[in-house]
């Protein structure tokens, strides 16, 4: 049987793929770098791709197309195919690019360290951000599952990348367990929904458990693992244990990565098999998600309270954020879907300033403690500024307004149809600005002798940090241009 | 009434604000601006309440902000914001002018003049919005600059208690303002609309959600107003911020709250709901009889004007729950006048603290001996804050005792009439507390007359360091300078005047509830 490509669709995703190729031969040809701008060309050869990725999915926003269908033997119905591209895919394709070019950028901070092969790495990193493009176009479970095996297996890789880093080794090696785990998990999840309902694709699979067809059970159970599943990838409480290990364990460019880029195609995983595979099942798992949403924000929270370890706050604030994203999946409605994307890409983009930030802290003070940032914005307004407005935004308080108007997207969806989980997260926006403006006060103060707290800003990281807090400031005077197109996502 | 005035509001201090910073390395110019700013805002004000009439012309600015959520920018003026406007733009200026002579002692005046004028444009929008979502918007750009001001400047002797209030209050905050968000966007899931105007008009609060919202709302404005038992932030934050942030806290901030429940509150709640409005004045109630005796107990100067706070709020929360129009003008006038008398009674405090060093009423005595005027003074504030007739503080609380006598049909009659029982016994408290204030701090004989124990040593060294000329033998202490009078005769003029005239401020806000209510209810 062949099948008719649509070119165009499947673009992005396969500039990244031959990006990685043509990263991982020029590095080879190249040999090891003579000067330090010559140890950039990796990093500026992914931001490249990135770009080019980025000409086409600007072209696709506004016509919703499908492609690789299955041709000549349509049973009923629409002919079933394996990869779509609609708003929502487009949303998050622009989260991907926009998270894989920063983090590019923040991983250049160890260029100068000499301890990480920067051609492998960004071969590693192209790899994984054509899985997370693939996996929002996937439109049946296998290529779903392949997708998020794509994003995680390099990813690993990348944690552990770094020569004689035995903290390193150890992250890698806890993320590759719980990885494999999540994945026979959720294979698990996925073979029995296949023999629920005779179908991998997702279109199929919808109408099958709709018009009530097959074990209804089955369905529920191959469902629910299948949820956990990915549940491991956004580190949703409670499969979240491998989050601040990881975090700490790895570079600080492949933590922000996890926490925005990996979290990211969990998410996007999630909204398509619930959404888009099981709506039939819609009051089965809205109260699985909901309780889901509430422990993570809360436990999160709570965890964060209690850390002095910058990294490590990050991770358990990213398993905080991960529960706001959930919210509107927990009310059941598909237009939570639209505001699950609209925080996602607000989160996205200040937690990536904010471990931008933290990376050119980290040149100096490897260890990362909350107290090495005392008096950045004084001695580094460069960075102090944007991470104080990173952590404003993740708070959600002015002038951080786009994190705020994240917030009230996320509440408005849930007070009326969940109003109790609306509720536990307003208390938990309380706990969250308790650390947050911890840090903040202590980037605010001066620092604890002259000059502790200046840097020599490596200029890849510079430029991530500039283009984060660029975009923060000017979605924060003008949100409607991230949030209108985003809420539009699914209606 | 025209668009410009009403946005302008909002922008002339936020302008002002990034002058001021923009200028931060030529310390007097800068501070010069700021005090330009926050008397520019003050003249805006007095143009824009001059132009707009007493009922509410929703209309003027009303745009699409954020289509996708709803989010419009929508602001107004009525009888009811108007008098709050002014009196924000008035205190703002006033303590903008008391930094041009008073280094508030950490430096950066700059820093703190420009968070006054952010903190002034984020209050104007929230008395001005007539949006949910709006309101909320504006409630927050305050919390930070509010964070900073009493993190960064406040009591020197102690930062970390200092920090501690501020995180406590602005978490608190927060958490009040979420719900209350939460309240508001479940009533626009309700009826699909979050413009209060069109609420108040037309939306019958009912069933469960309409219920929950009201709830939510209460919860999270009683945190801000503050309700007891949720005052816990008050008394800390309001004692360890510089004098210029008690002022705004107590003068401007907590209005925020009182005014929330009268514009914001009112037409998402119902009388007719058995528990909610009487539990709430019951609160309120308790509060005012709670504070009052905190207050007998206070050792500290601005911890007792802090707990007053408490108490004169309950006033306001009880007129609020009557849902009369009665209530309402009970609510706005106490509001007023505790601005003005509250904000009076910080800045005096702020001054005793300058020249003796500690705010400790066992250490302080004989005010009357050795600074009359600053003693004067505060004998005029502390009688206008217990309900001396004649001044400001007087009318709010006979008003509101009035106005719980008479509530609304819907509610239990009986109930408040015990209410107001109990929260005159609370005039009652109040005044034993002020006039034991002022027997123990202003009159006695003074101290220098008898130096002998170590306490008064360490007040003549810290008066030395205030005015080297003026500390022969201690006994001389400087009074009121003209800065000061400067800053302090308006709000004493304004106490004064709005204690002879009431109705200078009860004709327009009646006419404003009448009209936003729907009629008298």
């Amino acid at each position: 049987v062949t099948q008719d490509i649509d070119w165009l669709a499947v673009s992005p995703p396969l500039v990244l793929a031959l990006a990685a190729v043509v990263v991982l031969l020029v590095d080879a040809f190249a040999g090891p770098p003579r000067s330090r701008a010559a140890a950039l060309l990796p990093a500026s050869l992914t931001v490249l791709a990135v770009a080019l990725a980025a000409v086409p999915a600007v072209r696709l926003w506004g016509a919703p197309r499908e492609t690789l269908c299955i041709g000549g033997r349509v049973v009923e119905g629409p002919v079933p195919c394996s990869f779509g591209v609609n708003e929502l895919t487009l949303v998050f394709w622009g989260v991907v690019l926009f998270g894989t070019a920063v983090v590019a950028l923040i991983g250049t901070v160890v260029v100068a360290e000499g301890r990480t092969p920067a051609g492998e790495w960004n071969f590693l990193l192209l790899c994984s951000a054509s899985g997370a493009l693939t996996i929002a176009a996937s439109r049946d479970l296998v290529t779903l599952v392949v997708a998020l095996e794509v994003v995680s297996l390099p990813a690993i890789a990348m944690t552990g990348l770094r020569r004689d880093d035995p903290a390193a080794a150890e992250a890698s090696v806890k993320f590759f367990l719980v990885s494999v785990v999540s994945t026979a998990v959720m294979l698990m999840g996925v073979s029995l929904l296949y023999g629920a309902t005779g179908s991998v694709f997702l279109g199929s699979v919808d109408a099958s458990l709709a018009g009530g067809g097959g074990p209804h059970r089955v369905a529920v159970v191959g469902g629910l693992l299948t949820v956990v599943g990915l549940a491991f990838k956004v580190a949703a409480v409670p499969f979240h244990m491998w989050v601040p290990d990881t975090y700490v364990g790895a570079p600080v460019a492949v933590a922000a990565y996890l926490s925005v880029v990996s979290k990211a195609a969990g998410l996007v995983g999630l909204v398509l098999v619930l959404e888009g595979g099981m709506s039939a099942l819609r009051d089965t798992w809205a109260p699985v998600l909901a309780v889901l949403a509430a422990l993570t924000m809360t436990v999160g929270n709570v965890q964060a309270l209690r850390q002095r370890h910058a990294v490590r706050l990050l991770a358990w604030s990213s398993v905080a954020q991960a529960g706001y994203i959930l919210v509107p999946l927990g009310t059941g409605t598909v237009s939570g879907v639209g505001a699950s994307m609209g925080y996602l890409a607000v989160y996205a983009l200040v937690n990536l300033g904010a471990f931008a930030a933290a990376a050119v802290v980290g040149t100096r003070y490897p260890g990362q403690q909350l107290s090495d940032y005392r008096g950045l914005a004084r001695e580094e307004p460069g960075v102090g500024w944007p991470m104080a407005f990173a952590l404003l935004a993740l708070a959600g308080l002015p002038p951080g307004v786009v994190g705020l108007l994240a917030k009230v997207v996320v509440l408005d969806a849930a007070a009326g149809p969940v109003t109790w989980l609306a509720v536990v997260m307003a208390v938990n926006v309380a706990i969250g600005v308790v650390y947050y403006v911890r840090w903040l006060l202590l980037l605010v103060q001066p620092a604890s002798e002259p000059g502790a707290s200046t840097y020599d800003v490596p200029n890849g990281v510079a430029v991530a940090v500039g283009m984060t807090t660029t975009a923060g400031v000017l979605f924060s005077v003008f949100p409607g241009w991230l949030l209108d197109p985003v809420l539009s996502v699914l209606g | 009434m025209t668009e410009v005035l009403l946005d302008g509001l909002v922008a002339v201090p936020f302008v002002f604000a990034l002058l001021t910073r923009l200028l931060g390395r030529r310390e007097s110019l800068a501070v010069g601006v700021a005090v330009a700013g926050g008397l520019a805002t003050f003249a805006w004000s007095v143009a824009a309440v001059a132009a707009s009439s007493s009922v509410l012309d929703a209309g003027v600015v009303d745009h699409p902000w954020i289509a996708r959520l709803g989010v419009r920018w929508h602001l107004g003026l009525d009888g009811i914001s108007s008098p709050l406007v002014l009196m924000t733009t008035l205190v703002v200026a006033l303590c903008l002018v008391s930094l041009v002579r008073h280094d508030p002692g950490c430096g950066g005046r700059v820093e703190l003049a420009a968070l006054l004028l952010v903190i002034e444009a984020g209050v104007l929008g929230s008395f001005t919005a007539l949006d949910l979502v709006l309101f909320f918007v504006f409630f927050e750009v305050a919390l930070i600059p509010m964070w900073f001001v009493i993190s960064g400047w406040g009591d020197p002797g102690d930062r970390a208690g200092a920090l501690r209030a501020a995180t406590r209050f602005l978490v608190f905050t927060v958490l009040g303002s979420a719900l209350m968000l939460v309240g508001f966007l479940v009533v626009r899931s309700e009826t699909g609309t979050s413009d209060i105007v069109v609420l108040a008009a037309s939306y019958r609060p009912g069933g469960t959600a309409g219920v929950t919202a009201a709830v939510l709302v209460a919860l999270g404005l009683a945190v801000k107003t503050p309700v007891w038992p949720l005052h816990v932030w008050l008394p800390d934050a309001h004692s360890k911020a510089p004098t210029v942030g008690s002022v705004m806290l107590a003068a401007v901030l907590l209005k925020l709250g009182t005014y929330g429940f009268v514009r914001f509150w009112l037409p998402l709640a119902d009388p007719a709901w058995r528990l909610l409005a009487p539990f709430l004045a019951g609160f309120a109630v308790v509060g005012i009889v709670y504070a009052s005796l905190a207050c007998l107990a206070q050792t500290d100067l601005k911890r007792l004007i802090a707990y007053s706070s408490v108490g004169h709020m309950g006033f306001v929360v009880l007129a609020v729950t009557t849902f009369t129009t009665g209530g309402v003008q009970a609510a706005v006038y106490a509001s007023v006048a505790h601005g003005l008398i509250t904000g009076l009674l910080f800045f005096l405090a702020g001054a005793v603290k300058d020249r003796y060093g500690t705010g400790d009423l066992r250490e302080l005595t004989a005010l009357y001996g050795t600074v009359p005027r600053l003693g004067g003074l505060f004998a005029f504030a502390a009688m206008a804050s217990l309900g001396l007739p004649g001044l400001a503080g007087f009318w709010g609380e006979m008003l509101a005792i009035r106005s719980a006598v008479l509530p609304a049909a819907a509610l239990p009659r009986a109930t408040y009439a015990v209410l107001a029982v109990l929260a005159a016994v609370g005039v009652i408290l109040t005044t034993a507390y002020f006039l034991q204030l002022v027997r123990g701090m202003l009159q006695g004989t003074p101290v220098a007359v008898q130096p002998v124990n170590v306490d008064v040593e360490s007040v003549e060294l810290a008066t030395s360091e205030v005015d080297p000329g003026t500390s022969m033998a201690g006994a001389v202490r400087l009074d009121v300078d003209r800065a000061e009078w400067l800053t302090w005769t308006p709000l004493a003029l304004l106490t004064l005047v709005l204690g002879v005239a009431p109705g200078l401020l009860l004709g327009p806000v009646a006419d404003a509830a009448a009209a936003y209510f729907g009629g008298p209810r």
